[in-house]
């Protein structure tokens, strides 16, 4: 057995004990360190040499990967969630020859509703795109797939109430998450739709249970809204519609140009 | 195997770019910059973190992240940006890669390099602006093209980063130094467009060749000559003359042709006077036969002054003891003056149009019945075309047998009439003078001449003299000086501007500018036109003078005169003329502007420069006057001249114009850039011009045919046929328009151009151009506005034919082949006589001709037999009767008309013997080899021209050709040759052709 091979496995027992004890401190330290041995492993991605233990290594490299990223939810780093995700992803999409993980779809799903909180839908439908439609059926994809159809339709409500029937249990973080991107959005429409809202049909709205959440937010987030009487003010965001003008001096130039540019036409 | 060994995305890898352990961010990068050229596409969206790295101070492989950079950025097209990456990858960036990207960035890496160099150059302060990374790339560039072998890269590339240094290391390091160099000339004339910059290239060419073991002194020669440098031409040919080897001294004779050719006479004239005298006069000067005899004749030559100087010094009595080197020195330089001198080349042309003389005078008289008498524009077009036919050649038979008809040349016809005797003797510089004596302002004495004649003989004597004019200069200032008559005034201003071209004689120059000062219309014009000839190509500041002057008189003529002035002085100045050229295009004066038209064309004469071409587009479609517009278009035809291939693409709208003048424009435009090339392109661009609604239009389509398909037989091209009969059906036709008949009268002329022996060329072999032909043609196409002008065209004619010539400088006889059927290149054949619209008298002509003709030709066939058209056969009997009456000149013509109907008979070889001297037409060169067994053997590889040739077998008797006749008169007056003469002419005995009697047509 490669003596490499051997020290990364121990290392990986070690941050996999880390991570069961919830020492996350420890658990970031150790996969860097992890991910910087694996980068001299050849049989990796992108390279893929051939080797004897090939398929041992890239076993053993998408194992961490995919620690690496349940390690970014549990301590809520959507950066680094994004980061190991495609580093993990071609071991799912070019690796033949290696047993399909049972953790590739929960992965694949979480990945999918990252994107719908970052309100990336395009990538979301590209990524989509990219699974063999075995995999939509799979609940975990199936739950994402639903949560971006009731976002379209505007069935917030349904949205909301799906956290109680997440699939995977690491994804109650992104339900949390994601319940803020639905009053985004609701925020941002009601601003087009109405001039002023009371603060009570604001609250029903948003979603919010209290006033106090919703002042909260407001100040937050939406530091231009107004309340006064009661009433929450949205007009402010609306003052910024200028008319465009017509670029009258270069029109005129450049049909006088043409003119004499026809003239020339010998 | 290859699938399975790929990633199908590069997201992995740009993700870990963002790690923050540095190992990984290395590992990520060292990975994407192998797959690239794959992911590119995903790359690009992670530019600004790469960027970031590479700018990032404490990253420790920050070029590579340059390189990833650069490459990303190649890909998208950006290749600025790519550039600037791929700099800050330093030593990563591998030059020797052989990849599109490596490539690409080269290539732009050089550009840019380039570019830089020469605007630093172009702003005068020494660069520094230039980043010295980049500097490093392209000097790695130089390096590997230079160890790699591949020469002409880094020649080309040297040459446009200006790196000098690289230059001469690639060429002294090349294997073939001579081909290298020759390489190097030609781009540099193609493609460096700065005047400065080219002759920097040159000078370092001059200096590599010299350091050669074997330098090539024919082209170092060439090469001064464009620097302008006599001193060293003269030290050259003084090398080669002082040398023991003979051939040594052939070169020098060869040398001193080539220059000849380039017609610069300025230079000739300074190199002739650096060449030191010899230290002592041999008891002998030359024996004779040498051309000596006949320079000492010609008059003040300076060759003839340097002579008798050396002759006075051998009378001092210090009795020489003749060293036989300096004896043979002295013979040499004797030689080399005369060729200098240009007499050599210009009496051999003569006798050689003189003897091969083919011109067809049944044209001529087809024309002359056809024109109406009454018509005088037509009726001088036909003398025109007569003085054009006949040009140089000497033959003034049409003018002698019609003198009655002649004589209804009144004024300004009558001084075009007598101006033509110059063009046909043309080069006849020993006799010019007396051949126009009978019409030449008698001092005071006999002054009954009429003014026109008078002025008329002083252009002539201009037009014989042109770019030669030593001898006549000072008989034209004093006649230009001695009369108020401001005809005469004008033909002396001509003559003396032609005579002295480029001569920028000071005291010349105040004598015409008093005439200018007269503010007489007639005058005045022709002195603006004569100072510019004068001052040809000198860019002095006379031209502000001018111009001054042009803005204060009122006369048009003079504007235009002083216009055009102007534009020949800043003649081949390129961007030193931009000043004044920007002056004139901006003046309120439409004839100024005209006048900047030509200076741009003469500026930028065969430069092919894009902006002079861009601003000529602009005036020939926006200028508000027509005149402007006509001359812009006509100028591309000078800037374009030495790349004729372009000019039918360039000006092929402009020939659609709805503007006639544009049109016409065009039509000489093509005309004067592919004259004497019969390109195909050019024919049918001028072709539907010929039947243009507009008259003019047709008029100079033409002639500008007629100056493309000058000397293209109608084997090679059978438009040729088609037009000459469109012309005759022209000329022939009563309701045609006067402007258009004068153009197929003038067409035809050009078309049979100096007895069918000559083409319009502008650049000689040597790609130099021919000034004295450029300005001709220049001053030739103002005969829009004032006809006189139309024998300018006469300058730039230049004899198709290979001249052998032995130390002697004497035309030995000796046979050549031209491996190509002789149909191609023969002279047309002689118009049969009109069957429909003869007159009673042209048949008995013939018939009591014919069998005269008959019995003599089938005398010659034995001798032809072997060699079936030998042309040192055919002008025997022209030569025994020079001068010749009537009766034997018909005989001549009709021989003409016979030979060639034997011939045909026979089936056609498929080569051809030729004889020194031979015509040789242009496109007939390709085709000319030299006998294996041939006794001569040029000193250089050259098909036509002058040539000197070596002897091999020197103790053999040489028989002479061509030559000897007139050689042999002059030797022995009165004999054989001269005996046959008619009285009159038996009293001008010269080693010329006879010079014909004095004739006078004014009643």
């Amino acid at each position: 057995m490669d003596p490499k091979f051997t020290e990364v496995s121990q290392i990986f027992q070690l941050f996999k004990a880390a991570f069961v004890r919830k020492d996350f401190d420890t658990c970031i330290k150790l996969l860097s360190q992890l991910k910087v041995m694996l980068t001299e492993f050849k049989s990796l991605p992108p390279l893929f040499e051939e080797m004897p233990n090939a398929i041992q290594e890239r076993t053993l490299a998408r194992d961490i990967y995919e620690h690496a990223v349940f390690l970014s939810v549990k301590i809520e780093d959507q950066d680094a969630l994004e980061r190991d995700f495609f580093q993990l992803k071609p071991y799912y999409t070019d690796t033949y020859g290696l047993q399909p993980s049972s953790q590739e779809h929960p992965i694949l799903g979480l990945n999918l509703l990252r994107l719908l909180v970052q309100n990336r839908i395009a990538e979301f439908h590209t990524e989509l795109e990219l699974l063999p439609s075995s995999a939509l059926e799979n609940p975990c994809i199936k739950h994402a797939i639903e949560l971006e159809q009731s976002f379209m339709e505007g069935a917030y409500n349904r949205v909301l109430s799906a956290r109680q029937t997440v699939p995977h249990e690491i994804y109650v973080y992104f339900m949390d998450l994601l319940a803020k991107t639905v009053r985004d959005e609701i925020a941002g429409c009601s601003e087009k739709a109405y001039d002023s809202l009371s603060i009570n049909d604001a609250r029903q709205m948003l979603l919010f249970s209290s006033d106090l959440d919703l002042v909260k937010y407001i100040e937050e987030e939406h530091p231009e809204w107004e309340i006064r009487k009661g009433f929450v003010f949205f007009q402010r965001a609306k003052e910024s519609a200028p008319c465009k003008e017509i670029p009258s001096l270069q029109l005129i130039n450049q049909t006088l140009s043409y003119a004499r540019e026809l003239e020339r036409i010998v | 195997m290859a699938a399975a060994t790929m990633v199908s995305s590069a997201g992995g890898l740009l993700a870990m770019l963002n790690e923050t352990h540095p190992a990984l961010k290395l590992h990520a990068l060292s990975n994407l910059n192998a797959f690239v050229d794959y992911f590119w596409p995903e790359i690009s969206t992670s530019v600004p973190i790469i960027e970031s790295l590479y700018e990032d101070e404490e990253f420790d492989q920050r070029p590579l992240a340059a390189l990833l950079v650069s490459k990303v950025f190649y890909y998208l097209g950006e290749l600025n940006d790519s550039l600037s990456y791929a700099l800050g990858a330093g030593h990563l960036f591998d030059v020797s890669e052989d990849s599109d990207y490596v490539h690409t960035l080269l290539a732009k890496a050089i550009d840019e390099y380039a570019s830089l160099n020469t605007k630093a150059a172009e702003a005068h302060n020494e660069s520094a602006t230039v980043d010295p990374r980049l500097e490093a790339i392209v000097e790695r560039m130089l390096d590997k093209c230079i160890v790699d072998g591949k020469y002409q890269q880094a020649i080309g590339m040297a040459i446009e980063c200006r790196r000098l240094d690289k230059l001469e290391e690639a060429i002294t390091r090349s294997d073939n130094a001579h081909a290298t160099i020759s390489y190097c000339i030609d781009i540099s004339h193609s493609f460096v467009n700065r005047r400065e910059y080219r002759r920097e290239v040159l000078q370092l060419l001059v200096k590599v060749y010299q350091q050669l073991p074997s330098p090539d002194y024919l082209s170092i020669c060439q090469r001064l000559m464009f620097l302008d440098e006599p001193d060293g031409v003269a030290s050259i040919l003084e090398k080669l003359l002082r040398s023991e080897n003979k051939e040594d001294a052939l070169l020098a004779f060869q040398i001193a042709f080539d220059l000849v050719e380039n017609e610069h006479q300025a230079f000739l004239l300074s190199v002739r006077n650096g060449l030191p005298s010899p230290k002592s006069q041999p008891s002998e000067p030359v024996h004779s036969g040498s051309p000596e005899p006949g320079s000492v004749q010609s008059g003040n030559t300076t060759t003839t002054e340097d002579v008798q100087m050396t002759n006075g010094s051998q009378v001092d009595g210090n009795a020489p003891s003749p060293d036989p080197r300096e004896a043979i020195y002295a013979e040499r330089i004797t030689k080399i003056r005369g060729i200098l001198s240009g007499e050599n080349s210009i009496q051999l042309t003569l006798q050689f149009l003189y003897s091969h003389n083919k011109s067809d005078l049944l044209v001529l008289k087809t024309i002359k019945q056809s024109v109406e008498m009454r018509n005088s524009v037509c009726h001088s077009a036909t003398i025109y075309t007569n003085a054009i036919m006949h040009a140089g050649t000497t033959v003034d038979t049409f003018l002698r047998e019609n003198l009655d008809w002649l004589s209804r040349a009144t004024n300004w016809a009558k001084f075009s009439a007598t101006a033509g005797l110059g063009v046909i003797h043309r080069g006849h510089l020993k006799q010019g003078r007396s051949l126009m004596a009978p019409y030449l302002p008698q001092g005071g004495a006999g002054g009954g001449g009429s003014p026109y004649s008078e002025g008329g003989a002083l252009y002539a004597l201009g037009l014989i003299h042109a770019n030669h004019g030593e001898g006549i200069k000072q008989f034209l200032r004093d006649s230009l000086r001695s009369t108020n008559v401001e005809v005469i005034q004008h033909g002396a201003c001509l003559g003396l501007g032609l005579a002295s071209l480029g001569t920028a004689d000071n005291d010349v120059f105040d004598d015409i500018k008093n005439v200018l000062y007269t503010d007489s219309a007639v005058a005045g014009e022709a002195a603006g036109i004569s100072m510019g000839l004068l001052m040809v190509g000198t860019a002095s500041e006379k031209a502000g003078e001018m111009l001054a002057y042009a803005h204060e008189t009122q006369h048009e003529k003079i504007i235009r005169g002083l216009a055009l002035g102007i534009a020949l002085t800043v003649y081949g100045r390129e961007e030193e003329a931009d000043t004044l050229i920007e002056q004139m295009t901006r003046d309120q004066d439409p004839i100024l502007r005209y006048g900047g038209m030509y200076a741009l064309a003469l500026a930028y004469q065969g430069t092919g420069n894009n902006k002079a071409i861009r601003q000529l587009l602009h005036f020939a479609v926006s200028d508000v006057s027509d005149d402007v517009r006509r001359t812009a278009v006509l100028a591309l035809g000078f800037v374009l001249y030495a790349d004729p291939e372009q000019t039918p693409r360039i000006v092929s709208l402009l020939s659609e114009s709805y503007n006639p003048h544009v049109r016409y424009g065009a039509a000489l435009a093509v005309g004067i850039s592919c004259a004497g090339t019969g390109l195909s392109e050019a024919i049918s661009l001028l072709e539907p011009l010929t039947s243009d609604v507009v008259d003019f239009v047709r008029q100079g389509a033409l002639i500008a045919m007629a100056m493309v398909m000058i000397q293209i037989s109608e084997a090679s091209d059978s438009r040729v046929g088609a037009f000459r009969r469109q012309l005759e059906k022209i000329i022939l036709d009563k309701h045609e328009d006067t402007m258009s008949k004068m153009g197929a009268i003038l067409a035809s002329g050009i078309l049979d151009a100096g007895g069918r022996n000559v083409t319009i060329k502008l650049l000689s072999k040597t790609k130099h151009d021919k000034i004295t032909a450029v300005v001709g043609l220049a001053v030739f196409s103002q005969f829009w506005y004032w006809y006189p002008l139309i024998y300018f065209i006469s300058l730039s004619f230049s004899p198709t034919a290979f001249i052998g010539l032995n130390y002697d400088l004497k035309v030995p006889s000796f046979e050549f082949l031209s491996h190509a059927k002789p149909s191609l290149f023969e002279y047309p054949k002689p118009t049969t006589v009109p069957t429909a619209t003869s007159t009673a008298k042209l048949p008995t002509a013939v018939l009591s001709t014919s069998a005269r003709a008959k019995a003599r030709a089938s005398k010659k066939e034995l001798e032809k037999a072997n060699a079936p058209k030998t042309s040192g056969a055919e002008p025997s009997p022209a030569v025994t009767s020079p001068g010749k009456g009537k009766s034997s000149d018909k005989d001549g013509d009709s021989m003409q008309v016979d030979i060639p109907a034997e011939k045909k008979a026979e089936p056609e070889p498929s080569f051809e013997i030729l004889t020194n001297p031979a015509r040789v037409v242009p496109a007939q060169e390709k085709y000319i080899k030299f006998l294996e067994e041939s006794r001569y053997v040029p000193v250089k590889s050259a098909q036509s021209g002058f040539v000197l040739l070596k002897d091999l077998r020197p103790n053999e008797p040489e028989v002479l050709s061509l030559t000897d006749a007139p050689s042999s008169a002059a030797s022995n007056p009165g004999g054989s040759a001269t005996g046959q003469q008619s009285s009159a002419a038996a009293m001008a005995v010269d080693e010329e052709p006879a010079p014909p009697q004095p004739f006078e047509f004014t009643p």
